[in-house]
């Protein structure tokens, strides 16, 4: 009885061993330990916010008025970080492209990191603060970078130290506007009647298609801006396995996790805090409320 | 031969049993006040309050460092906002002619409307805070591994009906930060390049942020997405029971 007792208590795993073997001492009563805690925590929560709300009125701006758009017309702060990047791309990409792949990819990480490596306490794998750290300031960091070169602040700073003008044969190297405008492209490829030409819906029936592509507006739109986001972290990653930085798959969604929520901060502190009038960028303190 | 009767306790302690163990007392709690381990457990686990919780909990996980009471908070968000949004329905008629001037009375007449409607505010504010900073403990926790990858999904989920909730929300005051805002918000929605403008136009009821949307927001916002949110809530917390309680190490 005995012995056989224990040839079932060795074939459990080792979590179940584990468990098993777990000291009472090491669990403590949720009354008083946990409900305390949860109190106070309430507490406090509720008198700060509460205080808060004492000192600070929610905004109430004039009624609504259609006909008024006020400058500039910026959504909930949560969601600057989309409108942040609407200035960068198409609109379909930075309004629905983006943050449907963003939620689906978050909603992918445990199907895709399904080891137990680092599991339940801060920082418990190897290399989870390295590449917490590298992430955060790549994306941080990176995305300044992007969202800088594309107001052209590296002209800006070119003519501050150099004094001369920026040189007009690089006019394109400007912005990704610029590269749509400044670039030697054929005209033909800005004007592709393809509805006319090719799909011929008259034929089918149908009302006739007016569809006309044009390549280099889709390029700097469309391409360049999957590319950065899709290319980029790709990117990372694959320095951060060359460099041994990221081993395990652990280590790669602790790095495109971090960068990712950074680049989301930066989008989100740029869009709030750095657009003025017509979405223009500028230092926090030139920002003024809207006028209308 | 006398029995001898047992010494009489002190007159407080009598008058703590009194109270704590009298049958009012014993009414509500049907364990008595909890003053013993045996009864602290039943209390956690009969009343329908604290049952959420399991009876005893891993040392580590009462360290208030290891969830810094994040997911709780966001709950306790969810019910001051309940509480103060009740409130408010009273004074709040979703019509365009009334909506702003309704905002302006609560603002500045209605007693305590301020506090009711500011509380309302911030709380809001801090759930979205809460909420993403509660994803990155679990993430950096590593506490989404299995089992729990769906209750991270269901997370997910919350964490989009918590931005749908402060984004109905928004619309309400009826001033033109509200109606810009969602104008801008929507438009995102209409440059889908599938069926972008028939969202839109389902969403707003119209082409444009007018009555149909105030009364559609206001729908979703106090009645369709709370619903819906308390479901996935209940979900997520009956799982991370069934999934053995908080993530540790193996
Ligand atoms: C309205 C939003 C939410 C509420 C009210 C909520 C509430 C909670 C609570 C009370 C806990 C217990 C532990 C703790 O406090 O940290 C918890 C755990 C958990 N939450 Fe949430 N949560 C929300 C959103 C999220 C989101 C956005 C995610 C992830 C994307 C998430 C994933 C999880 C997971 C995986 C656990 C188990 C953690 C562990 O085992 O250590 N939750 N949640």
């Amino acid at each position: 009885m005995v012995s056989d007792s224990e040839s079932i208590e060795q074939s459990y795993s080792k979590a179940v061993q584990d468990r098993k073997t777990r000291k009472r001492e090491e669990e403590l009563l949720v009354w008083p330990d946990l409900v305390f805690i949860e109190f106070i925590s309430a507490l406090l929560f509720m008198l700060t916010l509460t205080i808060l709300s004492i000192l600070i009125n929610a905004p109430l701006q004039d009624r609504a008025n259609p006909a008024h758009t006020p400058n500039p017309s910026k959504a909930p702060w949560y969601f600057l970080n989309l409108q942040e990047l609407l200035l960068h791309m198409h609109p379909a990409i930075a309004g629905v492209l983006v943050p449907t792949i963003a939620v689906g990819a978050l909603m992918a990480i445990p199907y895709i990191d399904n080891t137990h490596e680092g599991e339940g306490a801060w920082w418990a794998s190897k290399r989870a603060k390295i590449n917490a750290k590298v992430g955060g300031f790549v994306g941080f960091f990176g995305t300044l970078f992007l969202i800088l070169f594309n107001e052209s602040k590296h002209v800006w700073l070119f003519e501050k130290i150099t004094t001369l003008e920026w040189p007009s044969a690089l006019n394109w190297l400007r912005n990704t506007r610029a590269m749509q405008t400044d670039l030697p492209w054929p005209e033909a490829l800005k004007n592709i009647p393809v509805g006319e030409k090719i799909l011929k819906t008259e034929l089918l029936g149908l009302p006739p298609s007016n569809l006309v592509l044009d390549i280099p507006k889709i390029f700097i739109e469309q391409i360049v801006p999957m590319t950065t986001m899709i290319g980029l972290p790709i990117l990372l990653a694959v320095i951060a396995a060359k460099t041994k930085i990221a081993q395990t798959k652990r280590d790669h969604a602790i790095l495109i996790f971090s960068a990712f929520m950074a680049t989301w901060l930066m989008l989100t502190i740029s869009g709030t805090a750095l657009r003025g009038a017509g979405m223009e960028l500028m230092w926090p303190w030139d920002v003024k409320p809207p006028v209308t | 031969m006398t029995i001898e009767k047992p010494p009489k306790k002190p007159l407080e302690e009598r008058i703590y049993n009194y109270i704590m163990n009298g049958r009012v007392v014993k009414s509500i709690i049907r364990s008595g006040y909890p003053n013993t381990p045996r009864n602290q457990m039943l209390m956690v686990a009969t009343n329908v309050f604290l049952h959420l919780h399991p009876t005893r909990i891993n040392r580590t996980h009462v360290k208030i460092t290891h969830t810094f009471c994040l997911g709780g908070l966001s709950f306790f968000m969810f019910l001051g906002l309940t509480i103060t949004g009740v409130l408010l329905m009273f004074y709040y008629v979703p019509s365009v002619e009334r909506a702003y001037e309704d905002m302006q009375i609560i603002q500045s007449e209605v007693r305590f409307g301020f506090l009711m409607r500011n509380l309302h505010r911030w709380m809001a504010h801090s759930m979205v805070l809460l909420v993403f900073m509660h994803m990155m403990r679990v993430f950096y926790t590593g506490s989404y591994k299995p089992p729990r990858e769906f209750n991270w999904v269901v997370g997910v989920l919350l964490l989009v009906l918590t931005l749908l909730l402060s984004f109905t929300g928004y619309l309400l005051p009826w001033d033109e930060l509200a109606f810009w805002a969602i104008t801008v918000g929507t438009q995102m929605v209409g440059s889908a390049p599938l069926f972008g403008e028939a969202n839109r136009f389902i969403l707003i009821g119209g082409y444009e942020v007018g009555a149909n949307a105030l009364i559609r927001f206001y729908t979703l916002h106090v009645i369709g997405l709370p619903l819906i949110t308390t479901v996935f809530m209940a979900v997520h917390f009956w799982r991370i029971r069934r999934d053995g309680g908080l993530a540790r190490p193996l």
